[in-house]
């Protein structure tokens, strides 16, 4: 294991259930292998349909690998028996899916609550630190509000800070803010280097926005078409805190991009 | 931060508001054609055959200032409602108790959709054989038939799940029981409803039946009892209670469903409501 | 992920073999269960309440061999069907009639909406009233509840008719019966479909009701006339061919409407 690694994909493989008995079906990663330092902030590129979220869903152990290996710390993912998988490996690993997955009988706030009422730690002090982090989005004012009330944006803040709330070391990001405006996108985005520089997580996050991607990472992988690999790997030495806004233009900045860019293509 | 400062709740396109005035107004215009219409006929066919909507009315009052017609219409929604509990508690409960046997439930399946099928109102003379005229028999009838339903609604509910959901509440480290009572079984509780939805008229018209065949007190005997006294009207009132009843139950119901389902986009609603 | 997908995901096509296996036996041993505590209650609660499985196996052979059975059954049957086809004409007439006039659908939809709620069976005392004694009020019983089910359906159906069909077709120069012939038909039968399999069951069970209440012949007059005469092998034995009945007319719809609508997709809105 890679000194510092506190996550580590070795020669990783998936492919799924074929649809008829006797039918092959296509490998959707093959031979991946990354490792991820305790602290980083790794943001991952790739084509839609690459596999990114079924890379992620192996990391967090929603669904197995058909081969190679995931070990986080010390502890390697079962391959093949899906009812040996620890979803989240008792709440080191969080995940913010690419769909928000709100549950709709919940208010905001309820949602946001759920994690610690089903590890059973809602005390006040817990209490409290939710809503700080609503507040922290700019979500005050809209607890009491069902997600059907609330907008696409408010909807991935909720998601964000519903796995914030609990302090896992390890977060996975799964195109957290795909689906809102680019204004919007600029705060979140923003937002989250922010929480990230306060709690120094590790942090693993997809995108196929290549500016965010570099906005974001200290690292940033590209993931090849299926079946995905590493295609390459770039450090990003543009200093923090970074402003979101004004990095655009910086000539590193642009430097990165277009060759990300290049190699996406 | 983008925010929206009202959050838009109007769901469907309203009909432009003169034609549903205008609409309004035609139904009001029938409602006073069609209680003319029987008015006139039991003047002229006599209320020996068809009593009038004044007649009508009257009874109803004198029926409820006397105590006699809430008295019965008491029996009869106490038989439903607690028909409606015997049925639908366990119907609603075991699908939850089979969500982890996949053997056990296929097991049960042509059982149960035998009894979906099979005519369960056939059953009140039976039910009447064993458990008497009282309101054993009925309670018996009405949960039969209400289990059934509930029961099939229930399993669709808990079919439905969206185990992305499961899924994101596992990682979140949430055992077991706590997947079930978060997320299973509010998933579930709108097709409850549905099924509860359904079962009420079923589960009034249990009890009437069973009343109509046997019995010495409620709305169905009622009407048998007025019915061999040629009491037209007596008929007439009986049935409009019955009818109030059927309506308060949806009422009841429908008022629950929409405390317990608030979470739901208002469009969402009104389709389930539609259905 | 529930257990059910959980384990068809993981479970290889012999590990289905054996799971199918296992559904087949549990299957076989709870019916036989069923009629061990049938027997059992016979034994332990007595004739009054509980006949023996063999003697209402006997009562159905007996009376299948003198024709009181199957007579009684043809009696049901013969109601259930006219009953039906008097309330389905009634159901399709009244929504096509409707259609002509926005403005009277508009002012009757709700009156028979509403009337949805009134219980129909407790209207049989008034029927027999009205009607006699005879099949007349029975065949008003089933025809009004028939009615319903296909009236909701077929209103449905209609609204749910492509405009832009109709509207090319009056284009086209199609008179308004031709609209309502070809166009509006063709795109309801599947919604009468799934109306034919609700209302012809409960059609069947409308006129064992209506049986137990007025007439002498018939399944329903069967068990409730046993019922009377405290003969509870003769109301096991109706209600077991009742229910046999019943349950026989849901598997052909069953398997009518899977072969004529094989093609279609499953829309879960036209569930009634
Ligand atoms: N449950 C599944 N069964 C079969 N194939 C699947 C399944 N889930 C995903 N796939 C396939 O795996 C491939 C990768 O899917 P994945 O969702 O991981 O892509 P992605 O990189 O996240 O794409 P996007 O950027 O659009 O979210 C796709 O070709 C998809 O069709
Ligand atoms: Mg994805």
């Amino acid at each position: 294991m890679a000194a510092g690694a506190i996550l580590e994909i070795r020669g990783l493989a998936k492919r799924f259930r074929a649809r008829a008995p006797g039918a092959e079906s296509p490998w959707i990663i093959r031979d991946l292998s990354f490792s991820v330092r305790e602290g980083e902030l790794l943001t991952i590129v790739g084509p839609s349909g690459a596999g990114k979220t079924t890379l992620l869903n192996m990391i967090a152990q929603t669904d197995t690998a058909s081969g190679g290996e995931v070990r986080f710390r010390a502890q390697v993912a079962p391959l093949g028996d899906a009812k040996a998988l620890r979803p989240g490996l008792s709440r080191q690993i969080g995940y913010i899916t690419q769909d928000d997955n709100l549950l709709p009988w919940r208010t905001c706030l309820g949602n946001v609550l759920f994690p610690l009422e089903v590890q059973g730690r809602l005390d006040g002090q817990t209490r409290a630190r939710a809503q700080s982090l609503v507040e922290a989005v700019g979500l005050a004012g809209f607890e009491n509000h069902y997600p059907h009330e609330l907008s696409g944006g408010m909807r991935k803040r909720t998601s964000l800070i519903r796995t914030l709330v609990y302090d896992p070391p390890v977060i996975l990001m799964d195109e957290p803010f795909g689906a809102v405006d680019a204004q919007t996108r600029a705060l979140l985005q923003a937002d989250l280097l922010r929480l990230w520089g306060e709690g120094r997580k590790t942090i693993v996050f997809v995108t196929h926005d290549i500016a965010e991607a570099i906005a974001l990472g200290d690292r940033t992988l590209v993931l090849s078409r299926a079946p995905a690999s590493v295609k390459s790997e770039h450090l990003i030495s543009i200093p923090r805190p970074r402003d979101i806004g004004g990095i655009l233009t910086r000539p590193e900045f642009v430097t990165l991009y277009q060759a990300i860019r290049a190699e996406v293509a | 931060m983008a925010r929206r400062s009202e959050v838009e709740t109007g769901g469907a396109v309203p009909a432009p508001a003169a034609q549903r005035r205008s609409q309004r107004l035609d139904q009001a215009l029938e409602l006073v054609f069609l209680l003319a219409l029987w008015q006139v006929l039991s003047l002229w066919l006599g209320t020996y055959w068809i009593s009038s909507p004044l007649a009508t009315l009257a009874g109803l009052f004198r029926g409820l200032a006397s105590g006699e017609l809430l008295l019965h219409a008491s029996y009869t929604a106490g038989e439903a409602a607690i028909g409606f509990l015997v049925g639908g508690i366990p119907a609603a409960a075991l699908p939850f108790a089979l969500r982890r046997m996949p053997v056990m439930t296929a097991i049960l399946d042509p059982f149960m959709v035998g009894g979906y099928g099979a005519p369960k109102l056939a059953l009140a003379p039976l039910f009447i054989l064993w458990f008497g005229i009282g309101i054993e028999s009925k309670v018996a009838l009405v949960g039969v038939t209400v289990f059934f339903i509930v029961y099939f609604s229930t399993l669709s509910g808990i079919r439905a799940l969206d185990t992305r959901l499961v899924q994101m509440a596992q990682v979140m480290d949430a055992n077991e029981h706590a997947v079930a009572r978060h997320i299973v079984f509010p998933g579930a509780v709108p097709y409850i409803f549905t099924g509860l939805r359904i079962a009420m008229p079923y589960s009034i018209g249990g009890a009437v039946i069973a009343e109509l065949i046997s019995a010495n007190r409620g709305l169905g005997y009622l009407v048998q009892l007025r019915a061999m006294n040629y009491d037209t009207t007596g008929i007439f009132v009986a049935l409009a209670a019955t009818t109030c009843i059927v309506f308060l139950g949806n009422w009841l119901v429908n008022a629950l469903e929409r405390f317990l389902l608030r979470w739901r986009p208002p469009a969402d609603a009104m389709l389930q409501a539609d259905a | 992920m529930s257990a059910l997908e959980q384990a068809s995901l993981v479970e290889s096509a012999p590990g289905m073999n054996r799971r199918r296996l296992l559904v087949m036996a549990g299957r076989i041993g709870l019916a036989a269960l069923l009629v061990l505590a049938w027997q059992v209650a016979a034994d332990t609660a007595g004739d009054l309440y509980f006949p023996q499985p063999l003697a209402v196996a006997r009562r159905i052979a007996e009376d299948t061999a003198s024709g009181a059975l199957p007579w009684n059954t043809y009696v049901t049957l013969r109601l259930s069907v006219i009953g039906f086809l008097l309330g389905c004409a009634a159901g399709i007439l009244v929504p096509f009639l409707l259609r002509l006039s926005p403005r009277l659908t508009g002012a009757v939809e709700p009156y028979i909406m509403a009337s949805v709620g009134v219980p129909k069976y407790a209207l049989i005392p008034l029927f027999i009233l009205w009607f006699g004694i005879d099949d007349a009020p029975k065949l008003w019983l089933i025809g009004l509840l028939v009615f319903y089910v296909v009236f909701i359906a077929v209103f449905a159906g209609i609204r749910n008719v492509d405009a832009r069909l109709v509207t090319m077709a009056r284009v086209l120069g199609a008179s308004e019966s031709v609209i309502s012939r070809r166009v509006i038909w063709k795109s309801l039968t599947p919604f009468f479909f799934a109306a034919l399999k609700i209302a012809l069951p409960r059609a069947v069970s409308a006129a064992i009701i209506g049986e137990f209440l007025v007439g002498n012949a018939g399944l329903g007059f069967v068990i409730e006339n046993s019922r009377q005469q405290v003969d509870s092998t003769g109301v096991f034995t109706g209600i077991l061919v009742a229910t046999a009945l019943v349950l026989a007319i849901n598997a052909v719809l069953e398997r009518a409407d899977r072969r004529v609508n094989a093609w279609r997709p499953v829309d879960r809105h036209m569930e009634i």
